[in-house]
């Protein structure tokens, strides 16, 4: 995104400080963060103190993924500040903090027709659409993308008007001026930013943001693992004393706390049974609240302490009926049927038609079970309506659909919902779902005081929806070299981006959603489908299917699947080819030499010992977006079984704008991908899940979790999001590792389903 | 109503004794610093010291807390300054930091009876669940705090709570440099 004085405009504050916005935005839209006493705002991104502070606003919930750190990163190297005083501070919903790139990549689901009208960041229908729909969605790792231009737009501005304010005491001119470490210099003469604030604040900013000629990048030979950090994650300290704030442990005066039991998940649910009087003389118990019928019933138990409000519902034995709820083997059912009956949409195909119709003479099956997200923080929220106002402390992924929500659910309007956004314990995207925000606003309506509402670990396993199931038969038809000659995918599975689509943008609830958009196709849910192999004839096909359990988004996402099918599936064919599966990869990899340096780099890294049958060792890779990653898992016998010792990686996600925290994401997705190769399944019947324990989910542990060594590709490209990267990557790379190690082929996840 | 000491403060809860100790600190005590996951010893995230072992507080009463010392991670140290946190912050072994309190926890209580722990001591030490994926560094920032409090290493990683002087060259000060 270009930016120019054309688009910058300045408006004087109360305080008599100085505002930066971009006037191609409606005027209409207040500046979020009205500056504190001694402080001024460079834009909707910067305020600088008289104390030197610069406080940086986040537009992006914090999860984890570091963005408390990027963004800040970004502004104090483009502003030339001292990274010991940055603070970061998460900024309230806006439609200034629109994320167009999460808004192009996700056309397909507000535009289901035409999405290649909007599929850039910088289309002006995007920007409308986002901005009037105040999209600030955290997903799909796009915050680097989203936020970038703006950021340092609004910092180079900043450091501009620091600059001349100096310039004007010195006499000199402005552009002689160095601002860097947190001073202003010229020849001898040097000043913090805090006096030149305010003076600062009264300058304009130059007709174009003169951005430094270098984005912020790390380059990988500079970080070793354990080495020195340039820029630090600004979350941390607060995160190893307890101070660091969930939706959880907000406390207000008055407060008290509630414990909540949905229905099993199905097209109807009503509360059945409630024997009230078992709690009555309990300590501490105060009332309930219940929402007896509908998509989701569920009784809430409100008390002066969150353990009292627990035993009080577990006393009063809440029942509910029913109608239609979810069966795995019903799902099941429709999935087989479909995989070999239903039609499919081809959604992706190029070459001979001819060469990949009807029977290939090579056809493998793969499935995928449904799983669910397993973060260690369950659902909290805590609501307080006062003075026709609904204040709400939650975590979550889509701010303005929570709103709309809440407000949909207590007859108010949006601008009456006031959204503090909490920052979260581990999303993995499954807080893109807010129905605990609408259940503690509706307890606080009855309660009248402010209420806390966390769902106990069986309520997350109970309500929560999965990741969807997903079933694939891959077939090639090799050509006279054993090279691959026709590929061909047909890949069945519901609709799920779509139907997430309906719940997040039309407000619907699961089944509404689920059924509205059945057997259309859904190209989201076959992203990472298109091997990055150069195979002259292909086509990928996708088979809707209608099952009665509404599925959600997951960390991976599509790429959680068609990684694992294709990396599997070309390791089954160089098997079969008698072909070494690396150079085998390799020979197909001509057009992309970015990827075939991820495998060179990691087949070193690994020690790759040419995958020969019993090596233990297991290789796969995958694309996302201008992100590459090839991953080998190197696994041994022992007495009691295989196990996967160690994971090598290699990635290449373009420019790197904090090297450890892309460490930590490739990291943190091998071993969230491990997760669902060896567990988070769960199997339904009427509508409740097989497990609602966390030690029957088969979590990687400090004990268990294999060796993992991450390496990065220097590259000048623009940034790729590391965060699912390793998720997709490690269950083929495993299986193909298992297969070498044991000679047994799983061709499904999570692997030992079919033996728990 | 059962006394003991909570971060070498004596207190008493109002609160019915069969409560899990958990509840009392959270909702009762305010200090939220301890984590609730899963209420049955699965994750670890509540992981305190009960008189310095560690114990996972959604597992004992308070009516089993009686007289005893508890030390949260709130009571650990008072400005951040515990081996285990300047290690975790210095080796970024935090993603989300849902988990991370109950690590904290779990590994200061292992360096306290072990000043130098093996890999697979560590390993056993630290049941602790964590989601994010921080476990490929845990082993190295336990171990570099052992190092740190047998004073063989020192780090300073994690800056004092509350920004005051945190940044002392940038003290405004202007005297001489006004033209």
């Amino acid at each position: 995104m270009a930016v120019s004085r054309r688009n910058v405009l300045i408006g004087a504050l109360a305080g008599g400080g100085l505002a930066l916005g971009y006037m191609l935005r409606p005027r209409s839209y207040p500046l979020p963060l009205q500056p504190r006493e001694g402080e001024f705002a460079f834009d909707a991104w910067i305020r600088i103190g008289t104390d030197g502070v610069v406080t940086v606003s986040v537009p992006q919930v914090e999860m984890g993924q570091g963005v408390t750190t990027l963004i800040p990163q970004i502004v104090a190297h483009e502003l030339g500040a001292d990274w010991r005083q940055v603070a970061a501070e998460p900024a309230p919903v806006s439609a200034l903090y629109a994320n167009l790139a999460l808004a192009a990549k996700w056309a397909p689901l507000w535009m289901p027709l035409l999405p290649s009208l909007a599929d850039e960041p910088d289309d002006l229908l995007t920007r409308r659409w986002a901005e009037s729909h105040v999209f600030d969605v955290t997903a799909d790792g796009t915050e680097i993308a989203a936020y970038e231009a703006g950021a340092r737009a609004a910092a180079a501005s900043a450091r501009a008007m620091l600059a001349q304010a100096a310039a004007a005491r010195w006499s000199v001119a402005w552009e002689e001026c160095e601002v860097a470490n947190g001073f202003v210099t010229h020849e001898n003469k040097k000043l913090p930013f805090g006096p030149l604030a305010s003076e600062a604040a009264r300058f304009s900013p130059p007709s174009t943001p003169p951005l430094r000629p270098e984005a912020m990048a790390e380059r990988p030979g500079e970080f070793p693992p354990g080495g020195r950090l340039s820029y630090p994650r600004l979350d941390l300290p607060s995160k190893v004393d307890g101070s660091w704030t969930f939706a959880g442990d907000v406390r207000l005066p008055d407060m008290v706390f509630a414990a909540i039991r949905h229905g099993p998940i199905g097209r109807k649910t009503f509360l059945s049974d409630l024997d009230e009087s078992a709690a009555k003389d309990m300590l501490g118990f105060l009332r309930t609240v219940r929402s007896p019928e509908g998509d989701a019933a569920w009784v809430a138990a409100v008390a002066t302490d969150g353990w009292a409000a627990e035993q009080a519902l577990t006393r009063m034995e809440p029942g509910f009926r029913v109608a239609a709820g979810a069966e795995s083997d019903a799902v099941d059912t429709a999935m087989d049927e479909a995989l070999h009956n239903a039609d499919a949409h081809r959604i992706h195909s190029a070459g001979d038609m001819a060469l990949v119709k009807d029977r290939l003479p090579i056809q493998l099956g793969y499935e995928v079970s449904p799983a669910i997200h397993v973060t260690i923080e369950t659902a909290a929220a805590t609501a307080w309506l006062h003075d026709g106002k609904l204040e709400l402390w939650v975590g979550t992924q889509a701010p303005q659909a929570t709103r709309e929500a809440v407000a949909a659910a207590l007859g108010m309007a949006v601008r009456d919902v006031v959204l503090y956004p909490v920052a979260i314990g581990g999303s993995f995207d499954r807080r893109l779902e807010f129905g605990h925000a609408v259940e503690a606003a509706l307890i606080a309506r009855e309660v009248g005081k402010p209420v806390q509402l966390t769902w106990s670990r069986r309520e997350e396993f109970r309500a929560g929806l999965p990741r969807a199931p997903v079933s694939a038969v891959m077939a090639a038809r090799p050509d006279t070299d054993g090279q691959i000659a026709g590929w061909r995918a047909r890949i069945t599975v519901p609709a799920t981006a779509r139907e997430f689509g309906r719940r997040l943008l039309g407000g619907a609830a699961p089944y509404e959603a689920l059924e509205s958009v059945a057997l259309d196709a859904d190209p989201m849910a076959l992203e990472g489908a298109v091997p990055p192999y150069a195979i002259p004839n292909f086509a990928i096909d996708h088979v809707p299917v209608r099952v009665d359990l509404p599925t959600a988004r997951m960390r991976g996402n599509a790429h959680g699947w068609t990684a694992f099918f294709n990396e599997s599936f070309v390791d089954e064919l160089a098997h079969k080819a008698g072909r070494e599966p690396l150079s085998y990869r390799m020979a197909m990899l001509g057009h992309d030499p970015r990827l075939a340096a991820c495998l060179q780099r990691v087949a070193a890294l690994a020690q790759w010992g040419g995958g020969s049958d019993a090596s233990g060792q297991g290789l796969a890779c995958h694309v996302i977006g201008n992100g590459r990653i090839a991953v080998i898992a190197s696994a041994r016998r022992e007495a009691e079984g295989v196990r996967v010792d160690r994971l090598s990686a290699v990635a290449d996600v373009g420019r790197i704008v904090n090297l450890d925290i892309a460490r930590q994401q490739i990291e943190g997705g091998l071993v969230f991908g491990l997760g669902l190769a060896l567990g988070c399944a769960v199997r339904y019947a009427g509508g409740r899940p097989d497990s609602e324990s966390l030690a029957a989910m088969g979590l990687p542990t400090l004990a268990d979790c294999p060796a993992i060594e991450v390496d990065f590709i220097e590259s000048k490209e623009d940034p790729a999001d590391p965060g699912e990267l390793g998720v997709a990557a490690v269950a083929p790379a495993v299986a193909n590792a298992l297969f070498s190690a044991t000679g047994l082929r799983l061709r499904r996840l999570p692997f030992f389903a079919e033996d728990v | 109503m059962t006394r003991f000491t909570v971060n070498d403060r004596p207190v008493q809860f109002e609160m019915d004794p069969r409560t899990p100790l958990l509840w009392a600190l959270r909702d009762a005590a305010n200090l939220t610093g301890t984590k609730y996951g899963c209420g049955v010893g699965d994750c670890h995230a509540c992981t305190v010291m009960v008189d310095g072992a560690a114990l996972r507080s959604c597992l004992i009463t308070l009516a089993e807390c009686e007289g005893r010392f508890v030390v949260t991670v709130e009571g650990l140290s008072r400005d951040r300054s515990h081996p285990v946190q300047q290690a975790m912050v210095a080796e970024q072994a935090v993603q989300c930091g849902f988990c991370t309190p109950g690590i904290v926890m779990s590994a200061a209580a292992l360096l306290a009876r072990n000043a130098n722990p093996s890999e697979a001591e560590v390993k056993a030490a630290i049941p602790n669940l964590c989601r994010c994926g921080v476990q490929p560094r845990l082993v190295r920032a336990i171990q570099r705090a052992a190092a740190v409090a047998r004073r063989e290493e020192k780090i300073d990683a994690a800056p004092v709570p509350g920004g005051s002087g945190r940044i002392p060259a940038m003290v405004p000060d202007t005297k001489g440099q006004t033209p």
